[in-house]
């Protein structure tokens, strides 16, 4: 019990955090086996040669707006298939831009690349995905995801009919997407994985995929093309592609605390200015896209946990997981009744909004040290039966 | 052996069942005048078509991306352009030395930060060399022992290094100029590069060095280019014992220039290279008579032997130009087509043509106008008579020996270049037209491979494929060998009917030598044939032997070989006449009608363009070539139509007689004499054009043994039976 008490309280903390944060439903608790309780991103850029510098800015941008929204640099692999910044063709050297104002250099000084150049393979990426590495590969080049995580998996490249190209030379077909994907779950490296792709006939590569849990969206639908938002005509190259750049144009009104929906993202893509639709592939993910934050996968606003075992994730006790339930059932109603509370705070008071919470926990965390715990969970145990008959009650 | 050869022909009704493939030889062989009739009259057709069949050019290299960069070119520029001219008609008044501008170039050269070195090289004359036909690299030697050490010509050459390139690839810029009388508009190109090049020295975004190639034309500028590329490309190292010979000179003269050529700058005189050539731009400024709506373009493109740049060097040019630049680009076009009233009556009919498919399905697109009709015509008809000719159009023909891909672009101005705003108005075009192209290929990471090689431009924006301009030639080739088969197995045929007939009598001795003969009888026909091409060969080396003797005017030289020619055919004829006219006249037509097939077949592999002219009047007259004889024996209507066809194409079909019309029909018929068709051959072997050898080789013979059957003794068995 002693030693156990420590992560109880963690993971109550890490529950209610996600209670502020996620607005609870009760019409799956299925999907509730683990918590969520920690962000990966694999941005990947398949594709090189100078007339490509898109696809790298792309990739840039948008590890620039996951590590803005709260995801840390050693949870994201980024992995670019050809140096653009130093590429001697480019006129602003050891710089990469994604608009013509260049305002905003995205290789600046906190660029880690974790794949670069050649590295960047059809093999490595499906090693990166399931996690079957070369003893000698350093952890900062591994996704040690656990069954907690939601992961976000941005590729960008060249395209066609269920492939996307890789350098140039090789493909990754849906079929080895999806058998990855299938992989990572029966692995439990993931809890969501919301895959996001910006080529040409991207809602092809989604076809094969069947891992529940799994959320898709591309950039266009079979046999259209994706294009390019604009030209640089200093560098002489397009800079950014039209879906990317209004996923981005999206992220830039949001900070790490905003609430914005992915349906709210997703309703954003206007075919005529993508000059494509935008294709979401939700049949697999169980919750309703308007009540799950972009941040869920985009940012990171988790309090992290210090996990022993990266590989074989967070395995809990039986009695442990009884116990969150408990929690789930018990501050379910208080939720509820704070819920109007927060919504008349607004988002830019957010982080006052925490204020009153840590007291919670305080509170919560005292009653959890005491012996009174074990009635409550004998309560909260006998309260869940009884909420459990009676939605299966009124379901039937 | 009868029995064999009865074996190998097709027998329709005695054999039960052949393969398909047999029949249907067979049945064309059967039918081998209709099939003749058909295919040359579908051939023509297609090859009339062919401006119809173009399609609109593409930049097909999704690296280049033409004009998506602003051009950097600017005023600032335009007004350096203009300083260097100054400065050079300053020096050019002077009128020193040769090497007043070549020192002025490296001056600036210097000042800008690149590096320079001169090249001195010696001009070879036009020498007929037997050997050197397909190989292009010359022997560097040879060419330095025969020409005096006095005679040179100095290129200045200025390289930028790519600040963060590899150094292993590069752009070439070349500017002809003449050293020793420059004009105004010679001046102003090489300002207008000299502007071009300072500019590339400031950018940042170069991926290939750049190289400055300021050619001295005294000697004719692909003289000054091509030695250059020889001596980029054949690096001579000082252990080579061949340069010692002509070192001394070499040395004399080094020292001579040391005086003349000031230039602050390390070793300029020490040859320095960048890299493989990416792509080569010939550019010079071409004051015109007459005066257009906008500045022009005109894009010259053929290499020797009919080969082309890549046609994506074609396309981002044209692009550039039109489209960013506003230039009027043109390519050559025959001129005397243009006016033929027969072609804008074929231009009419396709317009109705084209109205009536419409009519019938939307979805064809026939559409061609009859003006745009004809313009095509004279435009593709230029395009195959330049790739015909086999001599390069220009400079950029030497880089295309080192298969680098080069175009020369002459630029001239809509106003008169004495005023100062329209020259100025008129460098910023340039320039950025220049540097536009630069910034592309400086895009490219491979050699220019995705687009066309092979490919004939019926407008700068339009152009026919291999795929589409093949199919009139095969047309026009496939009734060769179906006739010649037809012509063989109706002769052998006869053979072997008379050997039967002769068999019933009984005579064994008789039946044998028949049998002989019968059979083996081509190997007769196939002798004459050999020893016509033989005495074709030899007709060709003779102008080798003729060139010795350096003062003889064209004509005479002409009538020399012309009389050395007949002279040979005519000991021929004595040694083998006996034997010639021992065989019947369809076996010596169709081994003829074999020779040419594959010599044409060969031909349109070297150079495409010849073999298509050609094929055009060698199949119609070895096609309808029959011995007088046999023709008066027809009826008077079709007697008088086979007696004057012969008779044109036997005119038309005399090789210098075809080679002075094309060119009369392309340049103008202006000094058409006697002796430029020795000109004419003279500058067909000095390019090493394959034209030469076909001309020689395939179609020579090929008309002497028409006008043998022509004129053929007896009619042959043919007739007798």
């Amino acid at each position: 019990m002693a030693t156990r008490d420590p992560v109880m309280t963690h993971w109550s903390r890490v529950l209610l955090l996600f209670l502020v944060s996620v607005p609870l439903t009760s019409s799956s608790p299925s999907s509730w086996a683990t918590m969520h309780n920690n962000n990966w991103a694999v941005l990947v850029c398949t594709s090189r040669f100078w007339f490509n510098y898109r696809h790298m800015a792309n990739t840039l941008s948008l590890y620039r707006t996951v590590k803005r929204l709260g995801i840390p640099d050693e949870r994201i692999i980024l992995m670019l298939a050809d140096d653009m910044a130093c590429n001697a063709r480019n006129n602003y050297p050891a710089q990469v831009f994604n608009n013509e104002n260049h305002q905003l250099n995205l290789y600046g000084d906190n660029v880690e690349v974790d794949y670069r150049g050649y590295e960047v393979t059809v093999e490595n990426f499906l090693r990166v995905l399931t996690g079957r590495h070369d003893p000698a590969v350093p952890r900062s080049k591994r996704l040690l995801s656990d069954e907690g995580s939601h992961i976000l998996l941005y590729m960008t490249g060249h395209g066609g009919d269920e492939f996307l190209k890789f350098q140039d030379s090789e493909e990754l077909q849906s079929h080895d997407l999806a058998d990855a994907v299938r992989q990572m779950k029966e692995k439990s490296r993931f809890k969501e994985l919301l895959i996001m792709v910006d080529t040409c006939q991207a809602a092809t590569l989604f076809s094969q995929l069947q891992s529940p849990g799994v959320l898709a969206i591309g950039s266009s639908m079979k046999s259209e093309n994706s294009y390019s938002h604009h030209l640089d005509s200093d560098i002489g190259v397009s800079v950014v592609d039209r879906f990317t750049f209004y996923t981005l144009a999206f992220f830039e009104k949001l900070n790490m605390y905003s609430n914005a929906s992915l349906r709210s993202l997703f309703n954003s893509y206007n075919p005529s200015l993508l000059m494509s639709t935008a294709y979401y592939r939700m049949d697999l993910y169980q919750r309703p896209l308007s009540e799950v934050p972009v941040t869920s996968f985009f940012g990171s606003v988790m309090k992290t946990v210090h996990t022993d075992a990266a590989y074989t994730g967070v395995s809990m006790p039986s009695e442990m997981e009884g116990s969150l339930f408990i929690e789930d059932g018990e501050h379910h109603r208080i939720m509820l009744e704070n819920e109007p509370n927060q919504e008349n705070l607004g988002n830019e008071e957010a982080k006052e909004v925490h204020c009153p919470y840590h007291a919670w926990l305080k509170t919560l965390e005292g009653r959890l040290d005491d012996t009174v715990a074990d009635i409550l969970l004998q309560y909260g145990f006998a309260t869940m039966i009884l909420l459990l008959a009676i939605s299966s009650w009124l379901s039937s | 052996m009868a029995a064999e050869a009865g074996d190998g022909k097709p027998q329709p009704g005695r054999r039960p069942r052949s393969r398909l493939i047999v029949r249907l030889g067979a049945l064309l062989v059967a039918h081998s005048v209709l099939v003749s009739v058909v295919c040359c009259i579908a051939g023509s057709i297609a090859f009339l078509l062919l401006p119809v069949l173009a399609k609109n050019t593409y930049v097909s290299e999704n690296a280049l991306m033409p004009g998506s960069a602003n051009p950097m070119f600017s005023s600032q520029d335009v007004v350096e352009a203009n300083r260097f001219l100054k400065e050079i008609l300053d020096r050019g008044s002077a009128k020193v030395t040769g090497t007043e501008i070549a020192k002025l170039i490296g001056q600036h050269v210097v000042d800008v930060g690149a590096e320079l070195y001169y090249h001195k090289f010696h001009p070879h004359g036009n020498q007929f060399h037997p050997l050197h036909f397909f190989s292009s690299i010359t022997n560097t030697m040879e060419m330095q022992y025969n020409s005096s050490c006095t005679l040179f010509g100095l290129n200045s050459v200025g390289i930028i290094r790519a600040p963060r390139g590899d150094g292993k690839e590069a752009i070439v810029l070349v500017t002809p100029y003449n050293s020793q009388n420059i004009g105004q508009s010679e001046a102003l190109s090489l300002g207008l590069a000299f502007s071009i090049f300072s500019l590339l020295s400031r950018v940042t975004w170069l991926a290939k060095d750049i190289v400055w190639l300021a050619a001295d034309s005294r000697y004719g500028e692909y003289t000054a280019v091509d030695s250059w590329l020889k001596d980029y490309h054949n690096p001579l190292f000082l252990s080579n014992s061949g340069k010692i010979g002509t070192g001394v000179c070499f040395e004399e003269n080094i020292l001579h220039l040391l005086d003349q050529l000031k230039v602050k700058g390390p070793r300029y005189n020490i040859f320095k290279r960048a890299g493989t050539m990416a792509a080569a731009l010939v550019f010079k400024v071409i004051e015109k008579k007459e005066k257009e709506e906008r500045d022009s373009l005109t894009i010259y493109a053929e290499a020797s032997n009919g080969q082309m740049p890549n046609l994506d060097l074609i396309n981002i040019v044209h692009y550039l130009a039109v489209h960013r630049q506003g230039l009027r680009v043109k390519i050559g076009s025959m001129h005397s087509l243009l006016k033929a009233a027969w072609l804008k009556f074929v231009g009419e009919m396709l317009q109705l043509f084209g109205k009536l498919t419409k009519h019938l399905n939307p979805k064809w697109k026939f559409d061609i106008t009859s003006a745009e009709y004809v313009e095509g015509t004279a435009t593709l008809a230029s395009s195959i008579y330049y790739q015909a000719l086999g001599i390069p159009t220009g400079s950029h023909g030497a880089f295309r020996d080192y298969q680098v891909d080069a175009i020369t672009l002459e630029l001239s101005p809509r106003f008169s270049l004495n005023n100062e705003n329209n020259r100025s108005a008129f460098l910023l075009r340039g320039g950025r037209l220049i540097e536009g192209v630069i910034r592309s290929v400086n895009n490219l990471l491979e050699k220019f491979h995705q687009s066309f090689f092979l490919y004939f431009l019926t407008a700068p924006h339009k152009f026919v494929s291999v795929g589409v301009y093949m199919i009139p030639f095969a047309l026009l080739l496939a009734p060769l060998p179906i006739v010649s088969a037809a012509l063989f197995s109706g002769n052998d045929n006869l053979g072997v009917s008379t050997e039967k007939v002769n068999q019933e009598p009984g005579c064994i001795g008789s039946s044998d030598t028949e049998l002989r003969s019968g059979s083996w009888k081509w190997l007769q026909a196939a002798k004459v044939v050999f020893m016509i091409h033989l005495w074709a060969i030899i007709v060709s080396l003779l102008p080798y032997m003729l060139s010795q003797f350096p003062f003889m005017t064209p004509i005479t030289l002409l009538l020399v070989w012309a009389a050395l020619s007949i002279c040979i055919l005519l000991i021929c004829y004595l040694i083998f006449g006996a034997c010639s006219t021992h065989c019947g006249w369809e076996l010596l037509k169709s081994v003829m009608i074999a020779a040419a097939s594959t010599g044409l077949s060969l031909m349109s592999v070297i150079n495409f363009s010849t073999a298509q002219i050609g094929a055009m009047l060698i199949v119609p007259m070895c096609l309808l070539v029959q011995p007088l004889r046999k023709q008066m024996q027809a009826g008077v209507c079709r007697k008088a139509v086979l007696v004057i066809c012969n008779l044109t194409l036997a005119v038309v079909g005399f090789p210098p007689v075809a080679l002075l019309i094309a060119k009369g029909a392309c340049e103008g018929f202006g000094e058409a004499g006697a002796g430029s068709f020795w000109e004419l051959a003279q500058l067909l072997w000095s390019w090493n054009s394959a034209t030469y050898l076909y001309l020689l080789w395939i179609h020579l013979p090929c008309w002497v043994l028409c006008l043998h059957i022509f004129l053929y003794p007896c009619i042959g068995r043919s007739s007798e039976a």
